[in-house]
């Protein structure tokens, strides 16, 4: 673990009666990491953020939020974390600004200091005109909202949220990935599980992924990306394709294979740089007409399906 | 913040959630509506008899108090706890509030001081509105300096089933199963305890007679009205008939000792066995909190 180690999961296993939901996971998410916690459903990934808040029991290891382990102190571990649960359930009798009003209350804040959060909280998750309605009239994506404002109410060093744009609209989800891009800006450090790779390969500086209890990956996201890209390979579409120009791509130092598809070329690379100037004059040299050509490196969506399948 | 303040929080947020469900409402203004019509029927149909003398009339507030306190009290207790702590599991709200720095017995703390300290409030209500309607329907009142005693009496004996369904609620996570086996036993054991009473008035054998005192009803219903009968003296056996345990005359009798001296024996074994029940429910509801995951929303 490293000074700046602000959650630590140390050789942490869980089980549901005979079912080992967690095998002996590890990892640390350090300040100012924006951590994507990826994995198919029943990987293990909310039992892993269960345990990260004290609410489960691993039955080996431990977890350790801010160098204090949440089981044995929840005050002092959770005072400075902030957490949107999947799909939560808040408690409708309260209204948006009753219930920011009820967490302050839970962190200690001070009445005027609630005061001043509460609005300018629902006001950053476009809720200030519902603050004064009672949370049973929320729709789904409002309730989601609302719960990341919650998780905000004690200005968290560590923000844990489990899939918190499951149930927004498109505008809401574009809206609270910048939230989260500036809030790791100013310095808090963001946990989050996701299946949306796309979002996690946008705001995340670090990810780990997780399969069947066990952790496949964890690291920065460039490298996730390296370690699971086996090549690089270009996408040439030709108004025609000719046996002499295959032939002739085949033929260059630093191409792998070349394979053909309708009137597609796909080109893979014995490195894992960009030759797509070379190979257009290639092209050209051969009388191609080319309609396009782009280079394809690897997403996080491929790099995250290879590491399910057990490697690269 | 201090442990207090955590705890006072919950406290607060557990009035809220309680006052915010019309069946606990509903239920307050039955017990009320019950505690006026008893009065207003022993008003119009016992005048003139042998029960309702004109010494009797300065006492009615005793009885009035009491009907209130019985059946509709304790399933107002029983419904209150029920659903303290299984809602929010049901809910799926357990996780938001036990993700905060809170420790899980100053959350236990909260949610039960909260739920009874509103069955407090009820009762106090209950009590006030049996004193105000024996006034309007007897005429003037005599030891009204022991209602604050009679009030406390009666939240002290109606911990027995509000630590039982606050029990369940928790061990089982589920609001409508924790309150059918706490309602469940509430009947059971007031049956039991009839049965068990009346097999040792018929046989004189005194493990039924011990037995009978062991079962929660017998020291959740005689509580306030033995300590009335500590403090006060009661001049009808009619009307003492209707609120006391119906062993002590018989034991009186049989062992040759005066009421007085059974009355206080009784009394000192109903505040200890309320105690007992309580402390040992409140003990599996804890142990169950701190040594279980907190189950995800069941509902």
């Amino acid at each position: 673990m490293s000074s700046h180690s602000v959650l630590t999961v140390s050789n942490l296993t869980k089980y549901y009666g005979k079912f080992r939901a967690l095998d002996s996971v590890s990892f640390t998410v350090d300040k100012g990491w924006v951590y994507g916690y990826l994995g198919p459903n029943g990987a293990g990934k909310t039992t892993t953020i269960r345990i990260l808040l004290g609410l489960l029991r691993p039955d080996q290891g431990e977890v350790q939020v801010a160098g204090i382990n949440p089981a044995r102190d929840p005050v002092n571990a959770l005072q400075f974390v902030g957490y949107a649960p999947e799909l939560p359930t808040l408690q409708t009798f309260f209204t948006g600004e009753q219930l920011l009003d009820f967490m302050g209350k839970m962190f200690g804040l001070s009445p005027q200091a609630r005061k001043e959060k509460i609005w300018q909280l629902l006001d950053l998750v476009g809720l200030k005109e519902w603050g004064k309605k009672k949370i049973g009239n929320y729709s789904k994506g409002m309730v989601q909202r609302l719960s990341v404002a919650l998780a905000l109410v004690n200005d968290p060093m560590v923000l844990i949220m489990d899939e918190p744009t499951i149930g927004m609209d498109p505008e809401a989800t574009a809206h609270f990935r910048s939230l989260f891009t500036s809030l790791s800006k100013e310095g808090k450090t963001i946990f989050i599980s996701s299946h949306l790779l796309d979002e996690v390969q946008r705001i995340c500086t670090h990810v780990g992924m997780i399969n069947k209890g066990k952790i496949v990956f964890t690291g920065p996201i460039e490298q996730v990306l390296e370690a699971f890209t086996q090549q690089w390979v270009v996408e040439a579409e030709l108004e025609r394709v000719t046996e002499t120009m295959v032939s002739s791509l085949k033929k260059l130092d630093f191409v792998d294979d070349v394979r053909v598809e309708g009137n597609k070329l796909m080109i893979a690379l014995k490195e894992k740089k960009d030759f797509r100037g070379e190979i257009s004059s290639e092209i050209f040299k051969r009388k191609g007409v080319l309609l396009s050509l782009n280079l394809h490196k690897i997403t996080l969506e491929d790099a995250y399906l290879r590491a399910l399948k057990g490697g690269p | 913040m201090s442990a207090i303040r955590r705890i006072t929080v919950i406290v607060g947020y557990e009035w809220r959630r309680a006052l915010a469900k019309k069946s606990v409402l509903a239920l307050i203004i039955l017990a009320v509506a019950v505690q006026t019509l008893i009065l207003t029927l022993y008003s119009q149909f016992t005048a003139g008899t042998m029960f309702l003398t004109e010494e009797v009339k300065p006492f009615m507030w005793i009885l009035g108090v009491l009907q209130g306190q019985g059946l509709f009290v304790q399933l107002i207790a029983i419904i209150i706890a029920g659903s303290t702590m299984s809602e929010e599991y049901e809910q799926g709200t357990a996780d938001i509030l036990l993700s905060k720095p809170i420790t899980r017995v100053e959350y236990l703390s909260g949610k039960f001081l909260g739920g009874f300290s509103l069955l407090a409030l009820v009762e106090a209500l209950t009590t006030v509105v049996g004193v105000i309607l024996a006034s309007w329907f007897f005429g003037p009142q005599n030891g009204l300096q022991y209602v604050p005693l009679m009030f406390l009496a009666i939240v002290y004996s109606t911990l027995i089933f509000f630590c039982l369904s606050f029990m369940f609620s928790e061990a089982l996570r589920r609001s409508t199963l924790a309150m059918l086996i706490a309602l469940a036993m509430l009947i059971a054991s007031s049956i039991i305890s009839q049965l068990l009473a009346w097999l040792y008035i018929t046989t004189s054998e005194y493990l039924y007679f011990y037995l009978s005192r062991g079962i929660p009803t017998w020291g959740s219903n005689y509580f306030p009205s033995l300590l009335m009968r500590e403090l006060m003296t009661i001049p009808s056996t009619t009307f003492l008939n209707l609120i006391n345990d119906p062993l002590i005359p018989i034991e009186a009798a049989k062992r040759g000792v005066s009421e007085a001296v059974l009355v206080r024996e009784a009394l000192q074994q109903a505040a200890i066995i309320v105690a007992i029940y309580a402390i040992i429910f409140i003990l599996v509801a804890a142990y169950r909190l701190l040594k279980s995951d907190v189950t995800k929303k069941t509902a």
